[in-house]
């Protein structure tokens, strides 16, 4: 019961949010809805009974990178969107049918694969304690964890680079 | 597991498809980070649920690691944004052609 209660709460709020940050005109709005978003999401994944990776949804995503777009997007400021033509002009509806196909894809496929029995989880096992996250990370996920570590590096230097780069375009060093 | 996995999976393809929408309809460069955003956690959704159906902590090890993928990506896209439009006035996309062949 409580799990149905919390996965319908969280899915109204994850679509809805989602329906702002898709259709809000605003960039503002659009950020702020995705901090909804996230944290339905987040809620999701508690009721998956997953606290951990929640607790890192929470913290990485709605604390740091949405605050990184409210910077960005109060720094570059109000910027009109010229929509005076469109090159993807024939290509749109070839675009949108694809939209269509996919999710009519999912949609069968989710339909109509078999999860086995109704109700295969047992009563949690801790598979979502910090501590089995990371005996697994550490134990059968060392390459990932490594990748992940460079991914971070490669992305500290690109941004201090690109950085550096818009600030000499504009005469400083 | 009183919500059976095909209701996660259905939330998780919704999420996606209205990640997609927004991709499609979108032409300031931040709004299309932001659709995929939306489109990374609804992966990430399925991955914890397949986590939870087969009680198996790698499933949640890999929702962690597309987590860093984002956060990363996030990084380069907005050093892009903000390096190519502060000397522009209009954020759109279609305007961008100078790499083109």
């Amino acid at each position: 019961m409580g799990e149905k209660v919390t996965f319908a709460v969280a899915a109204i709020g994850a679509l809805g949010f989602g329906a702002g940050v898709v259709f809000f005109k605003d960039a503002f709005r659009a950020a702020v809805s995705l901090i909804g978003a996230l944290l339905a999401v987040a809620l999701l994944f508690i009721a998956l009974l997953a606290p951990f990776a929640a607790a890192v949804q929470v913290i990485v995503y709605a604390g740091a990178i949405v605050v990184m777009f409210l910077f960005v997007i109060a720094y570059l400021g109000e910027r009109g969107e010229i929509t005076s033509f469109d090159r993807l002009d024939r290509w749109q509806v070839v675009g949108w049918l694809g939209v269509l196909g996919l999710g009519g894809l999912g949609a069968v496929a989710v339909l109509a694969s078999d999860f086995g029995p109704d109700s295969p989880a047992p009563a949690t096992t801790g598979v979502g304690s910090p501590q089995a996250i990371g005996e697994a990370m550490l134990a059968n996920h060392i390459v990932a964890l490594q990748a992940i570590a460079v991914i971070m590096l490669i992305a500290t230097v690109g941004a201090v680079i690109l950085a550096k780069s818009a600030v000499q375009g504009e005469g400083g060093r | 597991m009183n919500v059976p996995i095909e209701a996660y999976l259905m939330l998780s393809l919704g999420l996606l498809v209205l990640g997609l929408i927004g991709v499609m309809r979108r032409r300031n460069p931040l709004m299309l980070l932001l659709s995929v955003e939306l489109m990374l956690n609804a992966g990430n959704v399925s991955l914890i649920g397949f986590s939870r159906l087969w009680d198996d902590p790698s499933g949640q090890v890999f929702a962690l690691v597309v987590m860093v993928v984002a956060a990363a990506e996030v990084v380069i896209g907005l050093g892009l944004v903000v390096a190519i439009f502060r000397s522009r006035s209009n954020l759109d996309v279609d305007e961008l052609s100078s790499m083109k062949g």
